[in-house]
């Protein structure tokens, strides 16, 4: 105890600065720049806004069950169409992955807080405020120009109401947070590691993390920009994207293409590092190449964000950049196809133990790959001029969605649960949420892909059962089978969710390393005091935990007296 | 079985280049997710945990390794080459068939030059597409013009410059073509040579606001004396109207 190298469960840095003034709790997480305190807002946010988004999505569906529905009005459906997708995008997906960071990579990488504490409280607050406006919103006026807010229909001539300022607002300051906190955790990880943390050694959802952030900062960063000239435009008699002023609506296309691109790369980028380092935990041996895992992770973003175009090849565009776009997006299956036969080697010849977290992340390798083969098909032009705007397209994005950002963030949550609050989720309940969301997705999107096939479109409030050969290819059924799928998989969310509440007073209690996990936040207690570390252990291979392990097994042997398990080897 | 998966049947030919591509792509993705899945399952089998095994480490080596990122490139290349070879064949605007009306771009040259007597060609039908809220407005070569219903004779090149007078719209009609966008201030283009006399429907495909989802639209290709017939008809119809309108504003 007095040499100051064991984990001490005293905080005698607080000690000697006088006792803190009591606050309440509630005050306490809202003003902490402790990267476990803003994690939890994040987690906490995005996991609130998550039911909203599927309350509002389900409400889409019932609309969609069957033709010439009445039951929403089609100024109601624009609006719950626009405000869910936002939803779902900005204040689910993207917050849930910068939450997982902002609470496991400086745990990971052996840093006592984020590079810059303040700016996270800032960051999160401003997606916070920025999700609160859209839902407050619905008082006077919600947004209601469709998931991406184009011009000229945003523009003041078209829509005059201030819904799509709304829109501008909320996304826009959300994005503001997430870039900020991008460029937080680049530098963390960048600066902060623990000596001996090479890049190399770096654990496989950190590195994850950094990829992200680089994504995010490019992206997000584009999508301000159009959102502040689209303000400008609609307020401030700007031109930028009036084709009458010497502007174009195609400049915001390309803006706004190259964040949701980001988006999706972010929907993709933490599952497959949280899959990454649950595959090798459960299975009992390392990932099959981690250099080749690092390196594919990494080459996702250029390649994905340089394939913003592809989204675009119904526009006029030059010939030339389509084919690039095309290229960027096809090539995209190298780095993606070493992930996943990295990922089933892995398993191969290892000894799986099936608990929580593995479940989620094996059903969420499935997912994946129906989203990601999906999108490979859609990535050739002649094939994309043929599903592009169809529910076709939405399938193949919804798969990674659910894939992604729902379960590989679940697998996330499970894994890193215990972390955070000392417990473990049940496993019943797990195993149940893991196959509705699997089952409830397959039943959502493979209707949804041969409905697109048909012709049936994206963000319609009604559709037709026209005479016709097309139409009387059984899209009635198709909806049908949709809409309660998509009910199925919200259920499956939902368990989850409740698992979450009920672990956080009933869990079983987990000890510090529950799963047996070779990077440092499990040389953490559960869950970590505020600067995380007492002692900072040097990092001499990729698998620091298991270093440590032996040494406590070789000490164990050639000393009579034992020593204590938690004893760190600095 | 493979109907359900099949696209739309083309009636134009480059709707089938781009079901073709449909097809081989399909091909490609069903062998990866059939692999992919079937070996997640079957290793999940084998290896789930059992009492006194040990794990083992598999070793890759770096021709195994370069060899997989090779086959995927593979894939990519195949893909990316035939879909530069399909977008080409697609965007190419193929002479009109024997059915089809054969003076097209005589008759466009004619009313826009003033060319006494150019020789007949096989030249496309140009129609000008405008998309506005929320309805298609099809401009004919002779200046007449029709709303949400295109009339063109069958086994005849019908290129469509598409425009829009307000927010970005988006031309497909299942069977004859692929997307294209009418955008406002840019030019665009997409064209289609219909084999079947009959109804073929079609929509706008990018959100335009409230009333987007009845912004459809329908291709009725007739054969070529019913199209003049219809044009000469759809003329008049127009001259009569606007004669009756100068008329009541005269009166007024």
């Amino acid at each position: 105890m007095s040499d100051g190298r064991t984990i001490a469960p005293q905080r005698p840095e607080l000690i000697t600065e006088g006792p803190p003034p009591a606050r309440p709790r509630w005050l306490e997480m809202a003003m902490s720049s402790d990267h476990k305190e803003v994690a939890a807002l994040y987690i906490g946010g995005a996991l609130s806004f998550l039911v909203l988004g599927i309350v509002g999505f389900l409400l889409i569906r019932l609309q969609l069950a069957i033709p010439q529905n009445n039951l929403i009005e089609p100024v109601t459906f624009n609006r719950l169409l626009s405000v869910s997708s936002a939803t779902l995008i900005a204040l689910f997906a993207l917050p849930l992955a910068f939450g997982l960071y902002t609470y496991v990579v400086p745990l990971q990488i052996g840093a006592r807080s984020l590079a810059f504490p303040r700016l996270a409280s800032l960051a999160v607050w401003l997606f916070l405020f920025g999700g609160g406006l859209l839902y407050v919103s619905f008082v006077y006026t919600p947004p209601e120009t469709g998931f991406n807010n184009w011009p000229p229909l945003s523009d003041t001539v078209f829509t005059a109401s201030n819904g799509p300022d709304v829109w501008i607002t909320a996304v826009g300051l959300a994005v503001l947070g997430f870039v900020l906190q991008a460029i937080n955790l680049a530098v963390t990880i960048a600066k902060l590691r623990a000596p001996g943390l090479a890049w190399r050694r770096l654990p496989a959802f950190a590195f994850s993390g950094a990829v992200t952030s680089w994504t995010m900062i490019v992206a997000g960063s584009a999508m301000l920009a159009a959102l502040t000239m689209l303000e400008i435009d609609r307020h401030f008699s700007g031109v930028f994207f009036d084709s009458g002023g010497g502007g174009a609506p195609i400049y915001y296309q390309h803006l706004s293409w190259i964040f949701f691109t980001g988006c999706y790369l972010i929907f993709l980028l933490p599952a497959i590092g949280a899959i990454s380092e649950i595959l090798p935990v459960f299975s009992g041996k390392p990932l099959l190449s981690r250099g080749a895992l690092m390196a594919s992770t990494a080459a996702i973003m250029p390649l994905g964000l340089l394939a913003w175009m592809q989204n675009m090849d119904s526009a006029s565009i030059p010939a030339g950049f389509l084919y690039f776009a095309m290229l960027m997006a096809l090539l995209l299956v190298i780095p993606l196809g070493a992930i996943f036969v990295n990922w089933l080697g892995t398993i191969a010849g290892g000894v799986l133990r099936m608990r929580a977290p593995m479940v989620f992340a094996l059903s969420a390798v499935s997912l994946l790959s129906f989203g990601l083969v999906g999108e490979l098909i859609q990535s050739v032009i002649p094939v994309n001029w043929l599903l592009a705007s169809t529910t076709a397209s939405t399938a193949a994005t919804g798969y990674v969605l659910v894939g992604g950002s729902v379960l590989g963030g679940f697998a996330a949550l499970y894994y890193w649960y215990p972390k955070m609050t000392g417990r473990t989720m049940g496993e019943g309940l797990a195993r149940q949420s893991a196959l509705l969301i699997w089952v409830g997705a397959q039943l959502t999107f493979i209707p949804l892909w041969l409905a697109g096939l048909r012709g049936q479109q994206v963000d319609i409030f009604k559709y037709f059962q026209a005479g016709d050969a097309i139409n009387a290819m059984h899209l009635d059924a198709l909806n049908l089978i949709a809409t309660i799928g998509a009910f199925v998989l919200a259920l499956g969310v939902v368990l989850s969710l409740v698992n979450a509440y009920r672990g956080l007073r009933h869990g079983t209690p987990a000890g510090h390393d529950p799963w047996g996990g070779e990077t440092l936040e499990w040389f953490a207690t559960s869950p970590p005091p505020p600067h995380n570390f007492d002692v900072v252990p040097d990092v001499r291979s990729a698998e620091p935990l298991r270093d440590i392990r032996e040494a406590i097994r070789r000490r164990e042997r050639s000393s009579p007296e034992p020593a204590k398990a938690t004893e760190p080897v600095a | 079985m493979l109907g359900f998966l099949s696209p739309p049947s083309a009636h134009s030919p480059n709707a089938d280049d781009l079901n073709t591509l449909y097809w081989v792509m399909l091909v490609i993705g069903l062998v990866l997710l059939v692999a992919i899945n079937g070996a997640l399952v079957a290793l999940v089998l084998r290896f789930r945990s059992e009492r006194g095994r040990q794990p083992r480490r598999l070793v890759v080596k770096r021709p195994a390794q370069i060899g997989t990122a090779a086959g995927f490139a593979v894939i990519a290349l195949v893909a990316f080459v035939l879909g530069i070879v399909e977008t080409d064949n697609a965007k190419t605007v193929s002479a009109s068939g024997p059915d089809g009306l054969q003076s097209a771009a005589f008759t466009t040259a004619q009313r826009t030059l003033g060319l006494p007597g150019a020789s007949p060609s096989s030249g496309p039908l140009v129609i000008r597409a405008c998309g506005q809220q929320w309805l298609w407005r099809y401009e004919y070569p002779d200046g007449t013009y029709s709303y949400d219903q295109l009339v063109v004779p069958v086994d005849t090149a019908v290129v469509l410059h598409l425009c829009s007078t307000d927010v970005v719209h988006r031309w497909w009609v299942p069977g004859l073509s692929g997307k294209f966008d009418a955008t406002p201030g840019e030019s665009n283009q997409t064209w289609f040579r219909a084999d079947e006399t009959g109804v073929y429907d079609g929509a706008s495909y990018a959100f335009s606001g409230a009333s987007y989802a009845v912004m459809r639209t329908e291709v009725r290709v007739v054969d070529v004396p019913t199209y003049q017939a219809w044009l000469q008809q759809q003329s008049q119809g127009i001259q009569q109207a606007q004669a009756f309108v100068q008329q009541v504003n005269g009166e007024s």
